[in-house]
């Protein structure tokens, strides 16, 4: 078996006397998907922050693609192509969608060509978007878009933190869609409330309470695990 | 359609070159009228350089103007022990945008406001460091009959062939500029602008964009300053306060920030103001105060930028709490 | 003891306490206002400088007796601040990075009102002081001070205290705070978010003229007290916590010492440096302040 794309050990972060996350470890596999669910303020978004590079962690370690990632500035780790998005949905508003795709590629380690971000621009359907701007779209585009500016820079693991929140019935059945489809361009991370997004496409779940993992596992099992099941899904929407 | 964007600036660059030139040679008849177009040109050169920082990269720097001020001594002090103004100039700008970038430091941690006020912080150091370092400066009384840059042969420059300098130094500011924002650089810096925590995490870094915005910039504002000197013969510590970084800054925010035009139009309208007013001196600082006001309020997007139609900012991503310019 | 050192102690310990309750008073105004509105007012020395000529003209150019002329000014405030959030203020309620076109904006009045001090005030005269509120001297052991700035200090301290007592115990003062700590929640919460920004603006520039007159009737004074005010004032509100009451009153105190004593050794413009050093440094390594929530 070969070593993980992601591997996060014993990785803990304080805000001053208040542990955030304790000792959690995770790790994920080339082409897998991952899930992580955990209620709020469990510690999956400061999780994606220290794996970006956003935080810098109390302890712990990261190694991605076989080299360590802790201490590295957020935009070396988006050249070693490690990605992610916003829980906020997050682009520059002020800008065309052109503008948006070109500045993602500005300082891309491994852009796509000409004719494979054309393909991507296509298969997230922004193309007759493209002078608009980013700010006039719809949440759902501005999602695409999120995904988008991600995918040009050909990255081998994405992580992405809640990526239908706030989107409608119609628009969530029409993101799983995608997300499945991005599983066969690059890893996926996934940070979801919505079980349904978690069942479709995890391969395997991992769950955080109070900043630390308590159960690691495919999603049938953990879905109906009882002590999953009573710390967060007997209280939140299964 | 870039091909095109390019050609039409291509031609507008032509026309300003062609007006910056054009105008001290019809105004060579008159010294006085001359010389608002000679320092109106240092003006469209100094917006420019703002325009960077302010406009392309949204940092507004109030300590601008000390930077040139630096240049401007450092060039007076060294033609002063012996050095040709052809060594002193470059050597002042040099190390005036070197402090620039020193002094650009605390904007890789600071936004907004926060920059701002540090920012103004260093400038009124600055200021009190002029008025301090008498032996150097000269202090309040300021430095008078600052000698001609010499032309090989040994004439001083003055007149017009110095105007046309200032007029040449303009295009070259602008050009240079359109380069800088037409190439990934200026991608960059908008970025930065834009969301530079976005701007990180798709691969930019955004510290070394800031200080490289702060080194051009500066540049711009120490080349001016090497230049504005002999050109108007006397300095003083107010030649370079808090005002003259805010009159710059209003150049740039009332012609359009983020745009190569509307910095020079406001530079053109602008800096003959205080010549119009001579008569009325006193009263020249309630001009400006009007005039920042009215910017601000009636043209947030600058005169060019209010034709260019802006998307409306989302209400939702006003940040709330105190402290949110920090990071 | 010496009698020469204790009245030299004894005058630090006055000049300290009287500039420290002049600075925390302007500050607290400085601070309700950026608290709220999210106003970093860069004219706040000149409005305290107005406060002052205004007083000074009240009691010198119409013979007003300065205790009613304080209040006659101070009750100005009211009026003023109205006029200036319904013309310029409200427009950046709900403007993004409002701070920056905040600044800005009163970096305009600040020139505005500097011109016009200067061509009209600068023109009358270099130093103003006005008549006595009270007469007559208290000797403190061998240290005499002025009935007058004893007056104005334990007005200004009873100021600060009533100050503090409203926002911690009033209900606009529990709103004002809901507001400092989170706008949308507040408002969820049936706050009138717009309400409480008028009222801080009023409140908080009432403040300000407080201080102008209070320092107004203790010293004599010149036009660049406005300069010095206004940095002293934002050192003081970066330093405690921008928002932060509290901050405010002990970083003004503080900073009031810090004058006098420095005053001893050298010139108020040594002080002046060591509040903007100050203040670079909280910017650069803790811009949330000393005091911050």
């Amino acid at each position: 078996m070969s070593a993980p794309l992601l591997d996060a050990r014993s990785v803990t972060m304080r805000f001053g006397g208040v542990v955030a996350l304790r000792d959690v470890c995770v790790a994920q596999m080339a082409g897998e998907t991952l899930g992580m669910i955990g209620p709020n303020g469990s510690g999956k978004t400061t999780f994606v922050n220290v794996i970006t590079g956003h935080l810098a962690p109390t302890s712990g370690a990261v190694d991605f693609a076989g080299r360590p990632l802790l201490g590295r500035k957020p935009h070396r780790i988006a050249d070693a192509g490690l990605t992610r998005t916003y829980q906020a949905v997050r682009v520059f508003r002020e800008l065309t969608v052109r503008d948006n795709i070109a500045t993602a590629l500005v300082d891309a380690e491994a852009p796509l060509a000409r004719a494979e971000v054309d393909e991507a621009i296509g298969w997230l359907a922004l193309g007759g978007r493209l002078d608009a701007v980013a700010g006039g779209l719809t949440l759902y585009e501005q999602r695409r878009l999120e995904l988008l500016m991600r995918l040009v820079q050909r990255p081998k693991l994405i992580m992405l933190d809640e990526p239908v929140g706030g989107l409608s019935s119609v628009e969530v059945r029409a993101m799983i869609g995608l997300l499945a489809e991005l599983k066969s361009r690059c890893s996926v991370f996934v940070i979801e409330h919505t079980m349904k997004v978690i069942r479709e496409l995890a391969d395997r779940v991992v769950v955080l309470l109070a900043g630390e993992k308590i159960a690691d596992g495919p999603p049938a099992e953990i879905l109906t695990d009882q002590r999953v099941i009573e710390k967060y899904l007997g209280s939140a929407d299964a | 359609m870039i091909d095109r964007i390019l050609a039409s600036r291509q031609s507008q660059l032509a026309l300003f070159a062609l007006l910056a030139f054009a105008v001290p040679l019809l105004l060579s008849g008159n010294r006085y009228f001359a010389f608002i177009a000679g320092i109106t040109l240092v003006h469209v050169l100094w917006a420019s350089g703002m325009n960077l920082l302010y406009g392309y990269t949204g940092l507004m720097p109030l300590m601008f103007a000390g930077i040139a001020g630096i240049s401007s001594y450092l060039v007076v002090g060294l033609t002063s022990i012996g050095w040709s103004f052809w060594l002193a100039m470059p050597v002042g700008a040099l190390a005036a945008s070197l402090v620039g970038v020193v002094l650009g430091l605390p904007a890789l941690r600071l936004k907004g406001f926060y920059f701002t006020l540090c920012s103004l912080v260093i400038q009124t150091v600055i200021t009190l460091a002029f008025v301090y370092f008498v032996n150097l400066t000269n202090g309040d009384t300021g430095i008078s009959q600052i000698p001609l840059p010499t032309l090989p042969g040994g004439a001083s420059l003055h007149g017009l062939p110095y105007d046309l300098v200032l007029a040449a130094l303009a295009v070259i500011g602008v050009f240079v500029l359109i380069r800088l924002v037409d190439s990934g650089f200026g991608r960059r810096l908008i970025a930065v602008r834009e969301d530079d925590e976005l701007a990180e995490t798709l691969g930019i870094g955004v510290t070394r964009q800031k200080l490289t915005a702060f080194f051009v910039g500066s540049l711009y504002a120490g080349i001016g300053g090497a230049f504005y000197t002999p050109y108007v013969g006397f300095i003083s510590p107010r030649s370079f306060d808090v005002l003259i970084s805010l009159n710059v800054w209003l150049m740039v925010a009332f012609g359009g920030r983020g745009t190569i035009w509307g910095p020079v139009i406001g530079a053109v309208l602008l800096a003959p103001v205080p010549f119009l007013l001579q008569d009325y001196y006193m009263i020249k600082d309630v001009v400006y105060g009007l005039l920042i006001i009215g910017v601000i309020v009636l043209l947030p997007a600058g005169i060019v930028g209010g034709l260019v139609r802006r998307p409306k900012p989302d209400p939702e991503i006003v940040p709330a709490t105190v402290g949110e310019g920090a990071r | 003891m010496s009698d020469a050192t204790l009245i030299i102690l004894l005058s630090t310990l006055t000049t300290g306490l009287m500039l420290g309750v002049i600075f925390s008073l302007v500050a607290v105004g400085v601070t309700i206002i950026y608290g709220s509105i999210w106003m970093p007012n860069a004219a706040n020395g000149q409005f305290f400088l107005l406060a002052s000529l205004f007083v000074w003209s009240a009691t010198v150019s119409f013979g007003l007796h300065p205790a009613f002329a304080a209040l006659l000014v101070i009750g100005a405030s009211v009026p003023l601040s109205y006029l200036l959030e319904a013309t310029l203020v409200r427009r950046f309620y709900d403007v993004p990075n409002r701070n920056i076109s905040y600044f800005v904006l009163t970096l305009g009045i600040t020139q505005i009102l500097a011109g016009i001090f200067s061509i009209t005030y600068g023109v009358w005269s270099d130093q103003f002081q006005i008549p006595p509120i009270v007469a007559g001297v208290t000797m403190i052991g061998p240290f005499p001070i002025a009935n007058n700035r004893l007056a104005a200090m334990l007005i200004a301290g009873a100021l600060l205290a009533a100050l503090f007592a409203l926002l911690r115990y009033h209900k606009y003062g529990r709103a004002l705070r809901a507001v400092f700590q989170n706008r949308d929640a507040a408002a969820l919460r049936g706050v009138d978010v717009r309400g409480i920004y008028r009222m801080s603006f009023v409140l908080g520039n009432a403040v300000v003229f407080a201080g102008g007159v209070l320092f107004a009737c203790a010293y004599s004074f010149d036009l660049t007290v406005a300069w010095t005010m206004a940095i002293t004032a934002f050192a003081i509100m970066i330093i405690g916590g921008p928002g932060s009451v509290l901050g405010a009153l002990v970083i003004g105190i503080v900073f009031g010492f810090t004058q006098a004593i420095v005053s001893i050794f050298a010139s108020p413009t040594v002080a002046a440096f060591s509040y903007l050093g100050a203040m670079l440094v909280i910017l650069l390594f803790k811009p949330s302040g000393l005091f911050a929530r």
